[in-house]
């Protein structure tokens, strides 16, 4: 066996709350903000693990660190903001991870509120001079593309000539994706109660729905609504303390390839590659050692690519995991068992929600009356979780061990 | 009739870019030291991280990297969807973005990474031209 390395395991995962409502929140009077999802969040996390807010000492989030420390009362020893999207909360808990076993913290809070339905943009808060001009500009202004899917269906396509892929394969992760999501009362495509587009659904319905960017159709595509979620990241001796089960971090990764998708150099891969390289070395595992994954989907084909840069699949071969059943309820390999970013939940960022199904499918929670019933939560021990940022750009890999 | 679509803001550092653009030229940043082409423009060279850099005129011929059709848009580009957008490979290296000419959005199966494309460009004013690249013959 190689030796372990230090940072493994040194930091576990010992509690993951939500904020009270989400998804299509309803809109009465005043609408739930992004603080308002933090902060219910925070609080829930706190009940759940029964660690005083007090007690936190080191403040992870996307954005708005300073912010919540503030409306906490907090006089945190590690303020860390890094806001590079959806993968953000698998870096926090990284950074987290590195700032507990170096010892200058003990419990750290990763936080994530994004009105992202109700108050459109509100979610990631980032740097940048105001008024001053990103010569990236020259890069895209002028060429008609309007946000994250009239990018990302350029993958698809690359992906469609390199591999002969067809758009059906990539339906195939949909379809997986919403049975999970019919196991979740959470999922706003829960049932047709939930919402009018929910229940289950067809690889004929997801392709004749309507097109958004070819070959995506809309049911290719995550939906933007509302979510704020918390975990709090320990140190063994406070883990091991507590009432909650922990889940450890095993392994831990970051990398990114580009910020604009123009400098993607291979519009099929994404740092995935590099970041899960980190973190399975770090775990002393490998891919055939994950029991289960939670990956970002905010697309198909994000789900598709980054499965085969965490070696789960061959390249070329990642819609293979959905389209033989692996990932679906029952199968070998289940994969975004809470119904994905194209079914459950997603806010603009979706790294939390990752988090959130990770820790409660390993502390076998995942049935806890709060988001989940039968047939939901699975007997894995080990799970990847992977968030990509931005542009198939930025990406954050864990690997936890209950 | 007056272009309605998105422009690029004219950031510094950038005069010949749109100064070849209102020649027809296509301006592109390369590196005096190892020589590669780069874009988007930089400060510092991208690859070798020198700082000596110059603009070139480029052949503007290059080879389709990978498209899409744009189904939802707005503003301008609303009036034009559903249209096809791409990215260029460009023959002295390095890609660009493009809205692709020359192809029929209504089949895309018909249209086929690597084929030729040239640069041609799109008058906004006396002083703004942009560029995009339209499928041409073998």
């Amino acid at each position: 066996m190689p030796v372990a390395h230090e940072l493994s395991r040194a930091a576990a995962i010992v509690g993951a709350a939500e904020s009270n409502e989400i998804g299509f929140t309803p809109e009465r009077g005043l609408r739930i903000t992004s603080l308002q999802h933090h902060i219910e969040a925070i609080k829930n996390v706190s009940d759940y693990t029964g660690i005083p807010i007090s007690d936190i000492d080191g403040v992870f989030s996307a954005g708005w660190s300073s912010e919540l420390a503030e409306h906490l009362g907090l006089r945190p020893s590690y303020i860390d903001t890094t806001s590079v999207g959806g993968c953000s909360f698998q870096i926090h808990v990284h950074h987290a991870l590195a700032a507990i076993a170096s010892g200058i913290i003990d419990i750290a809070l990763v936080s994530h509120g994004e009105a992202g339905r109700s108050y459109r943009g509100g979610g990631g808060r980032g740097g940048g001079g105001r008024g001053e001009v990103s010569p990236a500009e020259l890069a895209t202004a002028a060429y008609g593309t309007f946000g994250a899917p009239s990018q990302y269906a350029h993958a698809m396509v690359r992906h469609m000539h390199a591999y002969g892929t067809t758009p059906e394969d990539f339906a195939h992760i949909a379809v997986v994706t919403r049975q999970w999501a019919t196991l979740n009362p959470r999922a706003v495509m829960f049932s047709k109660e939930t919402d009018p587009n929910g229940g289950p659904i067809t690889v004929e319905m997801v392709q004749n729905g309507p097109m958004i960017a070819w070959p995506m159709t809309i049911a290719h595509c995550c939906m933007v609504c509302d979510h704020g979620g918390a975990v709090i990241v320990a140190r063994p001796e406070i883990a091991m303390s507590l009432r909650t089960n922990p889940v450890w971090i095993a392994g831990a990764g970051e990398s990114m390839g580009h910020s604009n998708m123009v400098e993607m150099a291979d519009f099929t891969a994404t740092s995935a590659a590099r970041s899960s390289k980190t973190a399975y070395e770090m775990a002393s595992m490998g891919p055939q050692d994950m029991d289960m994954a939670m990956i970002y989907d905010s697309f198909t084909i994000t789900a598709a690519i980054t499965a085969e840069m965490l070696g789960l699949a061959p390249r070329g071969r990642g819609h293979t995991l959905w389209k033989e059943g692996t990932a679906a309820p029952g199968g070998s390999l289940p994969i975004n068992t809470n119904g994905g970013g194209l079914s459950f939940n997603h806010s603009g960022m979706y790294g939390m929600q990752l988090l959130v199904e990770a820790y409660r499918q390993l502390s076998q929670t995942a049935e806890d009356g709060v988001n989940g019933i039968e047939g939901k939560q699975t007997d894995s021990q080990t799970c990847i979780v992977n968030g990509t940022g931005g542009t198939l750009s930025t990406t954050g890999t864990l690997i936890l061990e209950a | 009739m007056a272009y309605n679509k998105p422009v690029p803001r004219k950031g510094q550092h950038h005069e010949p870019f749109w100064e070849g653009a209102k020649q027809g030229k296509l301006m592109v940043p390369r590196c005096n030291d190892c020589g590669r082409v780069h874009w988007y423009p930089r400060l510092i060279c991208p690859y070798c991280h020198s700082m000596n850099l110059r603009w070139d005129e480029a052949s503007g011929e290059g080879r389709l990297y990978t498209y899409a059709v744009q189904h939802r848009a707005f503003g301008g580009w609303g009036e034009e969807a559903p249209y096809v957008t791409g990215f260029i490979d460009l023959a002295e290296g390095d890609r660009m973005m493009t809205v692709l000419r020359g192809v029929d959005a209504s089949k895309p199966d018909e249209i086929q990474i690597g084929c030729k494309v040239r640069v041609e460009f799109e008058k906004v004013d006396d002083e703004t031209y942009i560029p995009f690249w339209r499928v041409v013959e073998e």
